[in-house]
């Protein structure tokens, strides 16, 4: 209930637990529309075209047309005024369009070749969407790839190609409650495995908390919670290339054996919690601690506690330090298709300005993707999100490839069948391993 | 509709045409012509939105279509029966069958059971009788998403209505849904009681073609309640329990949304059916692999109804 197999921070989560069926049976209906004509196979070079164009020089023109999903499709339209009056012969068309059916949409578009210019993407979709040959190359020098958080620039990379420029990021961080963690004798967050442990015991035995830290026992998103241990403990989901999977790894099992103590130390549960139920008992004092992203803020305000009274940490390496953590966010691609690509890119490149990158932070709350834009404005004064700011500089982005939805669900399995004792580390990560590798990245 | 009238009018012109061939072959030409006129709407409509989809999806249920093959759907490469290979040596797929076969096998008497049971009730009261209709039909129209929020609530380990009542009798419950072998029980009986009420009032409306004189002729005779039920009312509705056992089977065989709303396909797959594992697929971009799931799906469909209408056919 905690996380969402769709990184794509706090609109995405809230809207695809409802998305999932609508998407999903339209997926259905579009690839039904196909009709049975003879097939002809794949030719040999099935790949998207990777060769990147310049774009012009000088101010963008014509009609640009947005596509961007939640608030943020509500909130851009009258966003772009500046960008609109900087380049007087360009006007920008937003369409806001609902999370539910956004992936939808864009598939079908990409299908019939009637895209919009631009559109949001969520980071788990770049893969399937630049695969279908639907999304171009980012043109080289529309950005500094070096200014963006390395985590969130690699969401847009594709098998070495990046489709996109990366618009806003949130990422994964250790909340607790600070007034029990003084009871228990802390005074500062844990920051290490060894210690988180020890926080746990002690929130237990000290503060008197039923379930001290509560991590996902399995179950769809649980691996956005599980797979930040392994990356501590420097594994990796695919080869460097990316062209492979690498999870039957000593890593992994590390993180998984760390995971799985959580469980059989009684710091968390293996039972389902009840939508809402994390933060309401988090406030009641029944949770002590959890890792989740950055709307979580709002939604434990909203449960009643006082902001005085949690923290937030970054997560607590394996052996010290701060540990890796997951980054989701939206990426903003051009489509191949797209009528005034020029200008559309020209948009993009407006929208990652470290100052407009600020502006949009003060208009929508969403974490900047730009790192110099964390400089400026009440970003730099705020306290907690300043802790999500530093773990963005250790984060990691999930694989690329098309396939990822599907080999994350195979681990939420495993995850599930470990913490439930139904499977031992080595057998699930080599399991994990193994239908990886038969269903392939798809690439 | 359409066909329908269109077909009688067809026969009608031909029975009344048939005294005076010459001149009717062209009124019935004309009569044909409008026929097909009126019928063509609703077969464009079929051909388009249903036998088209139908036959593109199983094509691609003997394709390796994937979601990445959406702007050249024509460019992928035909392999024969390799998905329905794949899929019966899928270990999901085993598990995902057992737990649809269960539904249905436990779900569909259960549910018929319990329908047959309140019409019964039902038709020998006069009074309430509106309010009690209403009161089983209410879950079936009520949103599935606030059914089950109010289903998870009483499931609640702790805290929940059936572990309180189960507490006073002294019985420590256990976590319903959190349980491998009691999630999908907790299921069917949920959906029992959520898809009684459609049952009910037709099992209602058949319970009252029962001829009141046969009845009473057995009470003469000196049957007993039991008796009357089950040799007059029951094959006398015989009928409409088979009507009753195909649309539940067929609604069972489908399930989908309880499992989605109330368990996610969860805890460790024990809840997950068929239709879920292929919506999972479409999800994944599979969509050879799911259609190939789908065509499975549709075989085991048609051949429980051969089963149903072969055990419950009228016996002449």
């Amino acid at each position: 209930m905690t996380t969402h197999p769709t990184p794509v921070g706090r609109t995405r989560r809230r809207a695809s637990l409802r998305a999932a069926p609508a998407r999903r049976l339209a997926a259905l209906a579009t690839a039904g529309a196909l009709l049975a004509l003879p097939a002809c196979g794949r030719s040999s070079d099935s790949g998207p075209g990777t060769s990147k164009q310049d774009i012009s020089s000088g101010k963008a023109t014509g009609t640009i047309t947005v596509w961007a999903m939640g608030t943020e499709g509500a909130e851009l339209g009258s966003f772009v005024k500046d960008f609109e009056t900087a380049n007087p012969d360009a006007d920008v068309k937003v369409t806001a369009i609902p999370w539910e059916s956004a992936h939808d949409k864009i598939s079908t578009a990409i299908a019939s070749g009637d895209t919009p210019d631009v559109s949001l993407i969520g980071t788990t979709w770049m893969g399937e969407f630049s695969q279908a040959d639907g999304l171009e190359p980012t043109p080289d020098g529309l950005v500094d790839p070096g200014s963006f958080y390395e985590g969130a620039w690699n969401s847009t990379e594709v098998d070495g190609t990046s489709y996109g420029v990366p618009w806003y990021v949130e990422t994964r961080v250790l909340y607790y409650r600070k007034d029990l963690a003084a009871q228990a004798g802390w005074d500062k967050a844990p920051t290490s495995w060894r210690e988180l442990s020890a926080f746990a015991a002690d929130l237990k035995s000290k503060a008197g908390v039923d379930m001290p830290l509560y991590v996902q026992p399995g179950q769809t998103g649980s691996w956005q919670t599980a797979l930040p241990f392994v990356w501590s403990a420097g594994g990796q989901m695919t080869d460097q290339a990316g062209t492979a999977y690498t999870l039957d790894s000593d890593a992994m099992k590390a993180g998984l054996t760390f995971y799985k103590s959580l469980f059989d130390d009684g710091y968390s549960t293996t039972g389902t919690l009840d939508a809402g139920q994390l933060e309401s008992d988090f406030a009641k004092g029944d949770i002590g601690a959890f890792i989740s992203g950055p709307w979580e803020i709002g939604l434990v305000k909203d449960a009643g506690l006082d902001a005085g009274k949690f923290a937030v940490a970054p997560l607590p390496g394996q052996e010290s330090g701060m540990g890796t953590s997951f980054i989701g966010g939206g990426d903003l691609a051009v489509f191949r298709d797209a009528k005034n690509r020029d200008g559309a890119w020209k948009l993009v490149q407006w929208l990652s300005q470290p100052d407009v990158q600020t502006n949009w932070y003060e208009t929508m709350s969403d974490l900047p993707a730009v790192k110099s834009a964390w400089d400026g404005g009440s970003l730099a004064d705020d306290q907690m999100l300043s802790v999500f700011g530093e773990q963005l500089n250790n984060g990691e982005a999930p694989p690329t490839t098309p396939t990822w939805e599907q080999v994350a669900a195979v681990i939420d399995s495993d995850i599930e069948q470990v913490v439930k004792g139904k499977k031992d580390v080595g057998a699930a990560a080599s399991d994990m391993q193994k239908q990886a590798q038969s269903i392939g990245t798809g690439l | 509709m359409t066909t329908g009238s269109a077909a009688s009018q067809a026969a009608v012109a031909t029975e009344a045409d048939r005294p005076a061939p010459r001149r009717g072959s062209v009124s019935r030409r004309r009569q044909t012509r409008t026929a097909w006129g009126l019928a063509l709407p609703f077969c464009l409509l079929f051909l388009v939105f249903t036998a088209g989809p139908v036959l593109g999806s199983l094509w691609m249920s003997v394709t390796d279509i994937r979601n990445t093959d959406i702007r050249s759907p024509f460019a992928v490469n035909f392999v024969g029966f390799d998905n329905y290979t794949k899929l019966f040596q899928d270990p999901l797929f085993h598990t995902v069958a057992w737990n649809t076969a269960l539904y249905v096998v436990l779900g569909v008497p259960l549910t018929m059971v319990m329908a047959l049971a309140a019409a019964v009730g039902l038709n020998g009261i006069s009074r309430l009788r509106g309010f009690f209709r209403i009161g089983y039909y209410l879950p079936v129209v009520t949103s599935i998403v606030a059914v089950s929020v109010v289903w998870r609530f009483l499931l609640r380990p702790d805290g929940g209505l059936v572990n309180t009542v189960l507490g006073y009798v002294g019985i420590d419950g256990p976590a319903w849904l959190d349980s491998t072998s009691l999630a999908l029980p907790s299921l069917i009986v949920m959906a029992a009681w959520r898809n009684l009420g459609t049952l009910m009032v037709v099992f209602l409306a058949g319970l009252q073609t029962v001829p009141k004189d046969v009845l009473e002729a057995a009470s003469l005779d000196g049957a007993s309640a039991w008796q009357r039920f089950r040799n007059v009312t029951l094959p006398t509705i015989r009928p409409i329990l088979l009507f009753g056992a195909v649309i539940t089977s067929i609604g069972y065989l489908q399930f989908f949304e309880e499992a989605y709303v109330m368990t996610k396909g969860g805890p460790l797959d024990s809840t997950r059916s068929v239709t879920f594992y292929t919506y999972d697929q479409f999800g994944f971009g599979n969509y050879g692999y799911a259609a190939a799931m789908s065509y499975v799906l549709f075989v085991a469909v048609v051949l429980l109804t051969l089963i149903q209408f072969r055990a419950l056919r009228t016996k002449d």
